[in-house]
């Protein structure tokens, strides 16, 4: 007897994705997750949403897939999209040659694109160098990667999904060659249990290999590990790349107030290997620089990493004797995703697997996996995520109401990130107009909104609100809102590590991402938060 | 043409240009900000100074002992409001409510007291920011289990109106009111009803009551002081987070002392750069309202507050003094995994001799022999792990004003 028709591994944007999709189809399905939704590679990029032109000239059923799904998320996820715009912009050190090949790859993909002359882009971003050649614009765009992954489970809860975090697959149960269940560990409270289902997707992104290497089943999956800068300004309007074949440090994204600048490439040997360097710092700095002038004035906030799962076939394989490929370069391997049925593979009945992929097309591949299932479980009911929107529609009495107890810039956030759950919010700022004051002045978080996220059942740590709210992410990356939110965490005691605990794990993740980027004003933060955390509250290393 | 110029108005450069106006100095303090005092507890750490002294290259190293004591008698002769001895330390309160130890203490902030009671009192102002009782009740009644604690909320008429629109208020603003004259009534008044509460009680519970008003800073403040010390119970002050009023009233006490004596204070614009006359510092230029201005001083004294204070630029090529271009010691490793562990980076700084004179870089010759340099700015120490921020400021800063 099966508790549930299909376990997911993994909760990134493809694993929610997946428990939407079949929940959407009433499949019955749970979704497991080791840590925090998003906590890996979902939320560690640079938030571009690919118009594909990215991949047209080397890789154009990626960059066919992308144009498709960035028309897509545009009209089903408009609120975790901002519609900026992109620009592909080639300068002195770009191939000239590369152009006409770009353009041409761009037509056949269907991916639009409008040349404008340099004079008016200077105009419209002025920060950019002034000895870029040319100037292409397309349909890229920018997206909360945290956000969308949210909206996904909250999507999956309201039809019947289920999603347990914080809990790790120890193994894939067998019985005659099939899958029948798992057995995972509450990492919380250490508890193993076992949970029977008739099909086990694995979309675990950097993880799968160790998934499907539970029961012996070999997937190759590659650790990409991309870094990133996170500048306190927004540099510019619209996304800016490169016009040249895909390297490093060749894409800003601007989100709300910030930049993004992406991203390296280096294989490491685990997806836990995400630690960002100096000397990758530095490159992305260096390479930034060619678009935009005098960047390391510029504050920056922190670097991060992400491990990109890759997935290599055989033929992909770069092997150090073809010429012009550098075995160093995950850029190399497709960004195309497979979906692997282990029965056909490896005479494994009940588990598949999907690998490869990126952001953008996670809905694609979300829709392929829950076709494949449905397919297997005799369920005829189509997908329907590509036309119903994600975010059921707020209504318009709730915007007013938030509009008249919060300062204007938050109340759209809180909406977006709270949905159903603003009501409550707001009733409790109703009743004490003191949980309406920023809890987070750079986020612009209110206290009544990290209450309520710290009592939420699937928030565990400070990481967890961090991730709901964006609680920590701004500028003072955690010296005041970390102080503010240890009454929320108290309140609920019996959930979180002791306070000096969470406080520590905390400001450590948030040092991890500045102890590369420590120069400037963010060296000076540094220096009062410590002086608030070691010797204002004592809190010892 | 003064006598002294001091860069720098913080605690270190304060303190040195009170001592070197008292000796009869003309003391010119050019400072473009306003020091860091405010972000502080207010209370001044001197930390375990057996082990620093004889720890390689620290200022306390550098100054000896009979230096750093005189510094840290020499700031409580001035602030009698601020009790310490050497080689002894104090117990406080974090805004948290844990137990801490400091060496010099404002006036209020000892809680001493807290050893003999069996009941604490904590007065909680209704709204105040960044002040959590539940937290700091459980912290107490860990730290001292011979305790009841009960939790006091009162509230206060003149901030009806902030409260009404859901608006914390700060400590400061707290501290602020306490010492305004509708304050000190009110003050009166929650005192006078604590006592009555307490005159209902049995003797032996009374007499065993410790009060811990937090958002209240006594130091400074003679009618408050009075009205303190005539509860029949002692009244203990907590430490504020930042910012703080017992950090700020002793900047301010600092400036007007300075003041006092006929020094003079430049606020708000920074020394540009510093003319030289062979191994001698010459004139500070400074910008102001557009134009460049000269003064001219026979001795300099740079106590520009280090990274956090604005006199060390870092960029990622570089670290830079930012005045005179001075060679800074920066370790090869900058980092620590654990944040609130030892940091290398906090030892950077500039390298000088016995005489608190910068030093050429690998060599100790000294580059100017009428700039001292103190403070923050100094190399080799980290007020964070060494815990004697107080210490070397006050050490470092009497010192240059005795020598100035």
């Amino acid at each position: 007897m099966s508790d549930y028709q299909v376990v997911i591994i993994g909760g990134g944007a493809t694993g929610v994705g997946i428990l939407r999709d079949l929940s959407m189809r009433g499949v019955s399905a749970l979704l497991l997750e080791q840590g925090d939704l998003a906590h890996g590679t979902s939320s560690r990029f640079h938030g571009l949403l690919h118009s594909g032109a990215r991949y047209a000239v080397k890789d154009p059923e990626s960059a066919t897939e992308c144009i498709d799904e960035n028309l897509i998320l545009k009209k089903i996820a408009p609120h975790c999209i901002s519609n900026t715009g992109g620009w592909f912009v080639q300068t002195q050190d770009d191939p000239p040659d590369y152009v006409e090949q770009w353009i041409k790859a761009c037509a056949e993909a269907h991916i639009p694109i409008r040349e404008i002359s340099p004079s008016e882009a200077y105009r419209k971003e002025p920060l950019m160098s002034k000895s870029v050649l040319r100037v292409f614009e397309v349909p890229d765009a920018t997206v909360d990667g945290f956000k969308i992954v949210w909206a996904n489970a909250k999507s999956a809860r309201r039809y019947g999904g289920q999603y347990k975090t914080y809990h790790q697959v120890e193994r894939l149960v067998m019985e005659k060659e099939r899958v029948v269940g798992v057995v995972t560990k509450n990492l919380l409270n250490g508890e193993e249990i076992m949970v029977g289902c008739d099909i086990v997707v694995n979309a675990a992104g950097a993880w799968a290999s160790l998934v499907a290497g539970s029961i012996d089943i070999p997937l190759d999956v590659i650790c990409d590990k991309g870094t990133l800068l996170a500048f306190n300004q927004r540099l510019f309007q619209r996304v800016i790349n490169r016009l040249r074949p895909s390297g490093d440090g060749d894409i800003f994204v601007p989100h709300e107030t910030i930049t993004i600048l992406g991203t390296t490439s280096q294989f490491v040997d685990s997806p836990q290997e995400n630690d960002p360097n100096e000397e990758e710092v530095k490159k992305l700095l260096q390479i930034g620089e060619q678009v935009l002038p005098n960047l390391t004035k510029y504050r920056v906030i922190r670097a991060f990493s992400g491990v990109r799962p890759l997935h290599r076939e055989d033929h992909d394989v770069p092997g150090v004797n073809v010429p012009g490929i550098n075995k160093e370069e995950g850029r190399n391997v497709s960004r195309s995703f497979v979906l692997i049925d282990h029965g056909v593979h490896n005479g494994v009945q009940g588990f598949i697997s999907i690998v490869g992929g990126k952001f953008t097309t996670y809905r694609l591949m979300a829709e392929k996996v829950s076709d494949w299932v449905a397919e297997k479980l005799g369920n005829m009911t189509p997908c329907r995520t590509a036309t119903e929107d994600l975010l059921p529609e707020i209504p318009e009495n709730l915007w007013k109401k938030a509009a008249q107890l919060l300062p204007y810039a938050p109340v759209g956030k809180m909406l977006e990130r709270l949905q159903e759950d603003t009501e409550s919010v707001l009733g409790e700022i109703q009743r004490d107009p003191r949980k309406g004051q920023m809890l987070c002045e750079c986020e612009m978080v209110s206290m009544a909104e990290v209450e309520k996220t710290a009592a939420d059942e699937d928030t565990h740590h400070l990481a967890d609100i961090r991730r709901k709210t964006r609680l920590g992410m701004g500028t003072c990356q955690g010296a005041y809102c970390t102080y503010r939110a240890l009454p929320l965490l108290w309140k609920r005691q019996e959930k979180y590590d002791a306070i000096e605990d969470e406080l520590r794990d905390f400001l450590n993740q948030r040092w991890k991402g500045i102890r590369p980027i420590l120069w400037g004003q963010q060296l000076r933060e540094t220096e009062l938060t410590r002086a608030i955390y070691a010797s204002i509250l004592q809190v010892r290393g | 043409m003064w006598d002294g110029i001091i860069i720098g108005g913080g605690l270190a450069g304060l303190l040195a240009g009170i001592r070197a106006s008292e000796r009869g100095k003309h003391i010119l303090i050019i400072s473009e900000g306003v020091g860091s005092l405010t972000y502080s507890s207010g209370a001044l750490d001197f930390g375990d100074a057996g082990q620093l002294l004889n720890q390689e290259n620290h200022p306390y190293a550098l100054l000896g002992e009979t230096s750093i004591r005189a510094g840290m008698d020499y700031f409580q002769r001035l602030f009698p409001d601020y009790q310490g001895k050497w080689g002894v330390t104090q117990n406080l309160l974090t805004p948290l409510g844990s137990p801490r130890k400091a060496s010099i203490v404002p006036y209020g902030q000892n809680a001493e007291s807290l050893q003999d009671a069996r009941r604490i009192v904590l007065m909680a102002p209704d709204g105040m920011k960044d002040f959590f009782p539940e937290i700091i009740k459980t912290n107490l009644e860990r730290s001292y289990p011979q305790c009841v604690v009960e939790v006091y909320p009162f509230r206060v008429g003149a901030f009806e109106s902030w409260h009404a629109i859901g608006k914390s208020v700060t400590g400061m603003e707290y501290a602020k009111y306490w010492q305004s004259g509708p304050g000190i009534s009110e003050l009166k008044r929650v005192l006078n009803c604590l006592t009555m509460i307490f005159d209902g009680e049995v003797s032996s519970k009374k007499n065993e009551t410790a009060v811990l008003f937090p958002g209240i800073a006594t130091a400074f403040s003679d009618p408050l002081k009075e009205i303190l010390s005539e509860t029949p119970f002692p009244v203990i002050e907590m430490t504020a987070f930042p910012p703080s009023a017992s950090g700020h009233n002793l900047y301010c006490a600092l400036k007007q002392k300075f003041k006092s004596l006929g020094g003079e204070l430049l606020f708000g614009t920074g020394v540009q750069r510093i003319e030289l006359q062979g191994k001698l510092c010459d004139k500070a230029i400074v910008k102001s309202k557009g134009r460049y201005t000269a003064f001219s001083a026979r001795s300099f004294i740079l106590a520009t507050g280090g990274i956090f204070g604005g006199g060390i630029e870092v960029t990622p090529e570089a670290a830079q003094e930012t005045v005179l271009g001075l060679p800074l010691y920066v370790p090869a490793e900058l980092t620590n995994s654990e944040f609130l562990g030892e940091q290398p980076y906090a030892h950077m700084g500039i390298e000088v001799d016995s005489e608190l004179r910068p030093t050429g870089p690998g060599n100790k010759e000294v580059l100017f022999e009428n700039l001292r340099v103190i403070g923050r700015m100094l190399a080799h120490w980290d007020p964070w792990t060494d815990n004697c921020g107080g210490g070397v400021s006050l050490a470092t800063g009497w010192f240059a004003g005795e020598k100035l």
